[in-house]
Order: C-alpha cells, then sequence, then structure tokens
C-alpha cells in the first residue's frame, strides 16, 4: 500500500477525521457544492455532459501553471498535452500518439515517425519540428527534465516533417519509456517564453483530447477539444476536477457519489463504499511497485547472506497484508517483479514463483546455525555475543507503513531480535536513508515497465554511494561485480527475448542472495462510479493501468440507463 | 525624549534578532526542499524517480553556498522587499502567494478581532458595574465555561449544525469555486456564505478574554481612592463608571489589542484548517510541510514585525498617554 492518504500531516489529519465524524451523524448532506445525484447526465446527442473528478492539485491554494515539466503544475494535464507514445501501465503495451512508430538504429539512436494531420488547439499545425524541439528543450533546461531523458540526449533533430531522429550520448534502450512518455510542447508557443524553466504556459496550448475552460483554486474545468486528433473516441464533454477537501471528508463524497472516479485510499472499503451503491460504486486495486524491507548492507549483521534469508523466511506477508494493507494489497515475490502481470518475465527456475514461505522455525534455526545464538532469556546475540537490537524508521503519519512496521517488529521479535519503531518525519526518514543512515526501513523500487531500471535503480553500484553520502537510488548500498555485469548487459540488450536471461539471473540474485526483501505490491487506488460513464478499467477487464488516463478517457461511454 | 529614544533602539535590536533567527531556524531543519515537494508526487504509486529529485533541486535552485553568503544575500533580498520564489508555488513569487491568502485572513480575522474587542470591552466593563451581583455571577462564570471548551469542538458543532443539519451555510472553503474569483456581486456572495460559519466560532470564544480582562481591571480601578474620592464629591454613577473606572481600565487592553492586531497577519493556524480557510494559517502550515523556505520566512517575518512593530506602537502610545511610564524609565 502507497502513503496515498497518508501523506497529510497529524494536525490536518485531527481536523479531518473530527469533520468526518461530524459529517457522518448527518448523514453527509452538506450545502458544499454539486452532489452526483440528480437527473442523467447524457446528452441529446449520446455524450456525457461532465464528469466530477478528484484534486487536481497538491497546493492549498492552486495557481495556474500549465508547464508540463514542472513539479509544480496543476495535476491533470494529460488533458491538454499527448505524448509520443502511452506506456500502458498495467501490461507495459505502447499506444501511439503523436508518434505513430519508432525503430532503434543501434542502442544510441531512435528513429521516430511522427502522426500527420495533428494541430494544436490554437490551430497550428504539429509537425516533427515541435517534437525536436521539445527534446532540445529537455536537454538545455535540466530544470524541466524530469525524467532524466535530456541529460542522456545528444541531439534531436527534425529530418522530414514526420521523422524525428534522437541520438544519445550512451546506450539509451532502457530509457525507451521514458522518452515515449515525453510530453510535446509546441515551439511556436514555447520559443517565445522568457525562460522555460519558469514559464507557466498559461495559454495552454497542446494537441490534447481537452483545453482548459476554468481554474481557480477551488476548482479546473476542462472542456473537449474538437480537433483532438482521435476526438471521435471522447464521449465525455467535460471533466471537473474539484479541490479535494480533507481526508475523510472527501472519502465521505466519494461514497455519496459526488465523484465519478477518485484515486484515494478508503478504508474498509466495501462497506464505507461499495456498499452505498453497489450497483455503481466499483473499485480496482491494482498491484503497483513491491514496498521492500531494506537492511542497512553496511552493517552487521545485514551484510550476512544467511541472516538475510533467514529474515526472508521469517517475514510474515500474510498478516502484513491483511493487517497493514487492509487486504486490499497482495504479498510480494522476492524476484521484484510485480506478479501477475510480470509473469512473462519469471524464471521457471525459481520456485513458488519466488514467494517465499513463512516459516520462522526454520529461520530461526538457520539463524543458530549461522552463529547467531540464542541466550537464555530468549534473545538472539549478535556474533560480538551481545543481544541484537535495532531501529525501524518510517515516515511520521504514513498509518499503513507505520502498521507494516510493527508487523516486521513483531516477525523479528519471534526470532528474538528487538526492533524499535521510530517515525520522524518524511523528509528525515528519506534523508537517512539515501545517505545509509539507518538499519531497517521500507524502500519502493522495482515494478516498472523497464527491466533495467527496476534492477538497476536498487541493485547498480554506480547507484550507491558510501555512507554519508547520498546514493541515487541504491539506497541499501548492494555492491556485487557479477551484478554490475548482468545490468550492463542488460542497458544495452534491445529484444525482450534477448533480456530474459539476463533478467532471470538478476531474479536468482534478488532470491539467493537477498539484497532486500519485497514485502507487499503498493495498492493503486481506482474507485469509479458507472452510473454516468461506463468502460473504466478493472480486474476483469485492465485494458489499461489504473493512471493511464489517455486510454482511459477515451473509452469511456454513457451508462445504459 | 530618552524614552522614545531607547524603546526604538529596543524595538531595531529586536527585530534584527528575530530576522536573524527567522533566518537559522527553517535552515536547522533537516530534510531538503525538493524531497518535501516530491513527497507529494511519490505519494500517487510510491515510486520516485531519481531523474525527477534532480530536476526539482535544478529547479528550486536549492541554496549550496555557505550559510553566510546565504545569509547576506537574505539581507540584501529583505532590504529591497524582494522575498524571492515559493518552493511550493514555483514559478510563483511568496509576494504573489501571500498577495492571495492575505486578505482572506485579514478580512476574516481583522473583523473578528475588532467585533471581539468592542464586544468584550463593553460587555466587560458593564458587568464590572454591576459587580457582584447574580448578573456579573452568571457572565462572568458562563464565559469562563464557554472558554475552556475547545475552539475545534465548537467549531465542528457549528459545522454540524448550521452546514451539515441544517445545510444553511457551506462546511468549508472561502468561496465554492462554482463562481469566478472576482470582484462581482456573486462572488461576494459566494465568499459572505463562506465567511459567516468560522466568523461565528471565531465570536464565540473571541470577546471573553477581552471582557474578563476588561471587568477584572474595572473592579479593580472602581477600588480605587481616586474613584472613592469621586464618589465623595458627589458624582453620578454613571460619570464614575465611564471616567474613573472605564478609562483607565482599558489601557491594558488597548495595548493588547494592538499587539493582537499585529499578530493578526500570521493567520490563525487552527481556524483556517478546520474550515479549509483560505488564509495565512493553512498557507504557514502548507510552508513547513514543504520546507518551503523562502514562504515560512516570509510569513513568520510578516508576523514578527507586525507584533514587534504593534509593540512599538503601544509602548510609545504609552509613553504619551501615561506619564508615569516616561519617569519610571528615566529614572
Amino acid at each position: 500500500m502507497t502513503p496515498t492518504t497518508t501523506r497529510r500531516r497529524a494536525a490536518v489529519r485531527l481536523v479531518a477525521c473530527a469533520g468526518a465524524a461530524a459529517v457522518l451523524l448527518a448523514g453527509c448532506s452538506t450545502a458544499d457544492q454539486g452532489g452526483g445525484a440528480g437527473a442523467s447526465r447524457t446528452t441529446d446527442d449520446g455524450r456525457i455532459a461532465y464528469l466530477n473528478l478528484g484534486n487536481f492539485s497538491n497546493q492549498s491554494n492552486p495557481k495556474a501553471n500549465y508547464n508540463p515539466f514542472s513539479t509544480t503544475a496543476i495535476g491533470p494535464l494529460w488533458t491538454i498535452y499527448d505524448p509520443l507514445m502511452e506506456v500502458n501501465k498495467y501490461d507495459c503495451s505502447e499506444a501511439p500518439q503523436l508518434a505513430t512508430a519508432y525503430e532503434w538504429a543501434g542502442p544510441q539512436e531512435m528513429r521516430l515517425t511522427i502522426r500527420e494531420g495533428v494541430t494544436w488547439n490554437d490551430d497550428e499545425p504539429f509537425t516533427a519540428q515541435d517534437v525536436a524541439y521539445t527534446f532540445t528543450l529537455l536537454k538545455d533546461y535540466p530544470a524541466l527534465d524530469t525524467k532524466g531523458v535530456g541529460a542522456q540526449l545528444k541531439s534531436a533533430e527534425a529530418t522530414s516533417d514526420t521523422e524525428v531522429v534522437l541520438t544519445f550520448d550512451s546506450p539509451a534502450y532502457s530509457i525507451k519509456d521514458k522518452i515515449l512518455e515525453t510530453t510535446i510542447v509546441p515551439e511556436h508557443v514555447w520559443s517565445t517564453a522568457e525562460d522555460p524553466a519558469t514559464y507557466t504556459a498559461e495559454d495552454a496550448v497542446g494537441t490534447g483530447m481537452y483545453t482548459v475552460k476554468s481554474l481557480n483554486p477551488q476548482a479546473f474545468v476542462v472542456e473537449a477539444n474538437p480537433d483532438y486528433w482521435q476526438a471521435d473516441k471522447v464521449k465525455v464533454d467535460e471533466l471537473r476536477f474539484s479541490k479535494a477537501a480533507e481526508g475523510q471528508v472527501d472519502q465521505l463524497r466519494l461514497a455519496r457519489g459526488e465523484y465519478d472516479h477518485n484515486s484515494m485510499f478508503v478504508p474498509d472499503v466495501e462497506n464505507s463504499y461499495v456498499a452505498k451503491d453497489p450497483e455503481h460504486n466499483k473499485y480496482w486495486f491494482a498491484s503497483g511497485s513491491p514496498i521492500s524491507l531494506y537492511m542497512n548492507l553496511t552493517e552487521a549483521p545485514f551484510d550476512d547472506v544467511a541472516f538475510r534469508r533467514a529474515i526472508s523466511q521469517a517475514m510474515d506477508k500474510e498478516r502484513l497484508t491483511q493487517e497493514a494493507g487492509s487486504g486490499y494489497v497482495e504479498p510480494a515475490s522476492q524476484t521484484l517483479l510485480v506478479l501477475p502481470g510480470q509473469a512473462d518475465w519469471l524464471d521457471p527456475a525459481i520456485p513458488d514463483q519466488g514467494m517465499v514461505s513463512y516459516d520462522p522455525d526454520a529461520a530461526s534455526q538457520a539463524l543458530t546455525d549461522a552463529g547467531y545464538a540464542l541466550d537464555a532469556d530468549g534473545k538472539r546475540l549478535g556474533k560480538d555475543g551481545k543481544p541484537m537490537k535495532f531501529t525501524f524508521t518510517t515516515p511520521n503519519g504514513w498509518a499503513d507503513w507505520t502498521a507494516a512496521a510493527d508487523s516486521v517488529k513483531a516477525d523479528f521479535a519471534e526470532l528474538g531480535i528487538a526492533v524499535d519503531v521510530e517515525t520522524p518525519d518524511y523528509p528525515t526518514v528519506e534523508q537517512d536513508r539515501l545517505t545509509g543512515n539507518y538499519d531497517l526501513a521500507f524502500g519502493v523500487r522495482g515494478g516498472l515497465c523497464s527491466m533495467y531500471q527496476s534492477f538497476a535503480e536498487p541493485l547498480g553500484s554506480a547507484n550507491t554511494a558510501p555512507v554519508g553520502k547520498k546514493a541515487t537510488t541504491n539506497e541499501v548500498r548492494w555492491q556485487d561485480a557479477r551484478t554490475d555485469e548482468l545490468l550492463d548487459q542488460l542497458e544495452v540488450t534491445e529484444d525482450a527475448e534477448d533480456q530474459k536471461p539476463i533478467v532471470h539471473e538478476l531474479e536468482q540474485i534478488m532470491v539467493d542472495q537477498v539484497p532486500f526483501v519485497p514485502l507487499w505490491y503498493g495498492g493503486k487506488w481506482f474507485e469509479y462510479n458507472t452510473k454516468n460513464a461506463t468502460g473504466w478499467p478493472s480486474a476483469d477487464d485492465p485494458y489499461a493501468g489504473s493512471d493511464n488516463n489517455r486510454l482511459i478517457y477515451t473509452s469511456l461511454v454513457p451508462a445504459e440507463d | 525624549m530618552t524614552y522614545f529614544a531607547r524603546r526604538i533602539g529596543f524595538f531595531v535590536l529586536t527585530l534584527w534578532g528575530a530576522v536573524t533567527l527567522n533566518f537559522l531556524i527553517p535552515r536547522m531543519s533537516a530534510g531538503d526542499p525538493a524531497q518535501a515537494i516530491l513527497e507529494q508526487v511519490a505519494a500517487k504509486d510510491g515510486y520516485v524517480d531519481p531523474a525527477q529529485l534532480e530536476a526539482v533541486r535544478a529547479m528550486l535552485g536549492v541554496p549550496d553556498a555557505s550559510l553566510w553568503a546565504q545569509y547576506v544575500d537574505y539581507l540584501k533580498n529583505l532590504a529591497s522587499g524582494n522575498f524571492g520564489v515559493s518552493y511550493t508555488y514555483f514559478p510563483y513569487t511568496v509576494t504573489d502567494v501571500i498577495g492571495d491568502a492575505l486578505p482572506w485572513t485579514i478580512v476574516l480575522l481583522g473583523t473578528t478581532l475588532i467585533l471581539s474587542f468592542v464586544i468584550g470591552t463593553l460587555l466587560g466593563a458593564w458587568v464590572a458595574w454591576r459587580r457582584n451581583t447574580g448578573f456579573d455571577a452568571v457572565v462572568t462564570v458562563g464565559s469562563s465555561f464557554l472558554g475552556t471548551l475547545p475552539f475545534f469542538w465548537l467549531a465542528l458543532l457549528l459545522i454540524y449544525v448550521f452546514a451539515i443539519t441544517l445545510g444553511w451555510l457551506p462546511s468549508s472553503g472561502g468561496y465554492s469555486g462554482a463562481v469566478e474569483p472576482g470582484p462581482s456581486p456573486e462572488f461576494f456572495v459566494d465568499a459572505w456564505q463562506h465567511f459567516l460559519l468560522p466568523a461565528a466560532a471565531i465570536m464565540i470564544t473571541g470577546p471573553i478574554g477581552w471582557m474578563l480582562g476588561m471587568r477584572n481591571n474595572m473592579v479593580a480601578s472602581l477600588g480605587e481612592d481616586f474613584t472613592r474620592f469621586g464618589r465623595a464629591k458627589g458624582l453620578s454613577a454613571r460619570v464614575l463608571a465611564i471616567n474613573y473606572g472605564a478609562r483607565v481600565a482599558i489601557l491594558p487592553n488597548i495595548t493588547g489589542f494592538a499587539l493582537a492586531l499585529g499578530g493578526l497577519v500570521g493567520g490563525t493556524a487552527l481556524v483556517e484548517q478546520v474550515f479549509n480557510y483560505p488564509g495565512m494559517g493553512r498557507l504557514l502550515l502548507e510552508a513547513v510541510a514543504n520546507k518551503d523556505f523562502p514562504l515560512m520566512q516570509t510569513i513568520f517575518l510578516f508576523s514578527t514585525v507586525g507584533v514587534l512593530v504593534a509593540n512599538l506602537a503601544a509602548d510609545l502610545l504609552y509613553g504619551v498617554l501615561d506619564p508615569r511610564a516616561r519617569r519610571k524609565e528615566a529614572a
């Protein structure tokens, strides 16, 4: 489970809870803006007049910023802009958008075929030149390069109106998804910006399926773009995003059908949401990146593979997912793959798909055999003869993570090892994890469509740093020559079939040497209401990942009744 | 004259101390703003792309100069009224962001503060005049009791009754978003409806402090020798109450009022949080959560300077109003 709902500070949470209590008592008839009930939203020409959606900004008083490369921009910019291709986050397939095809001319050159007949929403034609301009922009302005594509780019050139050649300084197969997902912006508008890094693109000129209708700090409304290049697939005239009320008040609004779709964590979703309107209130919580137990490999006894293996056996992932994950999430495979979505990549030689079975007795025995004896009081002794005691750090206020940490603590206690759970604020935890200043912590790595990224980020020695210095992504500080060799091979291997044997060996390293212990798959919260629109992705019909909005909103149709 | 010189000197020294602490304290807390901002993005699926962290750092230009160099820059910028760019609202400046929030806080808190002060002081004077009667007991004990109720609870009770059960007023926000914000009558009505509940919540407990202060001061001043002398001279009850009792008793209340006015720009986090009101208090919470140093510093600075200036004004006023203050200082 991810910290979706848990990011708010304690004070806010307190307010929210109490607010919700009051709302609950009253059966929640509020004077807040428009409920979902009422007349049919289907228009005379068989379209959906509007859909009410959730939050559009993390700012408490959002300000206009339509720069798709800015972290502080408003959220749903997928409505305005298009990427080259949409990478389906469920099955990793590619849906062509502004590019219709691509091919590699070696690991450092990608040739893109650009879609013809697309216009910007200010009626200017879209051309390959815009694509080349966008990539050059990312190269020239590191502040805009949020995916790290520009850093590796050598040049981007439009060789004709429909072809763009991207050349890279180093093999770029591994960042293919990031290249394809790059949002394309109009050269004729952006070239007039004084400083693209601080540009807020107030005209919001894009090729996307919607255009801005209005924005104020409480609401963001977009209307269908009649000139969208696949306008016939868009059946929703207007999308209305509204500023979220605090925590549980928002959950109640969801339960009342005020949102046609939202992505929030809802406790006890069956009772608090589905049961309120079983016919229309639905949800689909797909598995995302695994959340893992990180043991600082620079410290004893975590540097001992026997110790780590025993720990991986001692983790009661079932209990953890039930208690801390509300039963919404699934236990994770030790291979670091997200199963069953990535089952294609699984090494058949690994037993039980890498699901290490819970066996505290065997783990205890293994520890004793490895030289970690129990003393008379049942305390596990380190090799220095002293009882072991570790600190587990997890961010303050992330209730599900704290509960999971308690579950891990109980598993360690079963082995006679004392663990203290500490909850500093998030930046502190993050800082300590990056600099290697921790014993035990949770980390989120892997589970991406790019196998190279999934394994290189947590395991590549290039991504780590000595304790005290910030590691980029290898926070457990795994350093292994064979792993690096495999990652180097993987980086320059284009074809998925050729990648598989390499990935299999990386999975074996995960299983045999346990650099860290994947515990559970982060949940991708996705609630939807079928009263006004149908065609949402679901467990039965996972045609798109829950965050693939461009695929979802071109598939929605008006509800039948 | 030394009295005023001393007061002003003291003000400058305190101001420098406050400005410096304001610079140092945020920098002593752990973590970097880029991470704090990404926490919100990360929360969506838990995975943070390291490239994004780098980009945000590049975007914010997170300071890596020496502390001293930063301090000098900071003072220079303050002097020129340049408060920098907010991290949370990048690329908008702190001035833009505060400009959006400040009017809401000033209207809400300013109105309720003035009302509280006037109502509290008048009521306090009246109660003091009728001291030791049943009326005095009821008002004093009743308001003391009311004052101990948590604001939070009162606010929720109001939301429950007027927003939820009766549905007369909106439960949160400063305006609905359905009407475009601007100087239109529709927006004014919309904002007015959102204003009523938080204002009412503040007004329940707001006057209590002023009232009790006024009552106690006035009870004391009515027991003074000069009042007894006035009564012996045969002055009317009305003149005694207003010119002898209230006029002396109101002095500390005026100081308090000046200080409260000064502190107003900081907003009240609690009220604004409960009602989701788009003012300075909520902005401050957000700035702290995001390690938004420029925004945080400016809000702190505004409220510190506000209080200090109000304090100075009250001191100077005292010097004029009360000769004893001047003489004591000079001695």
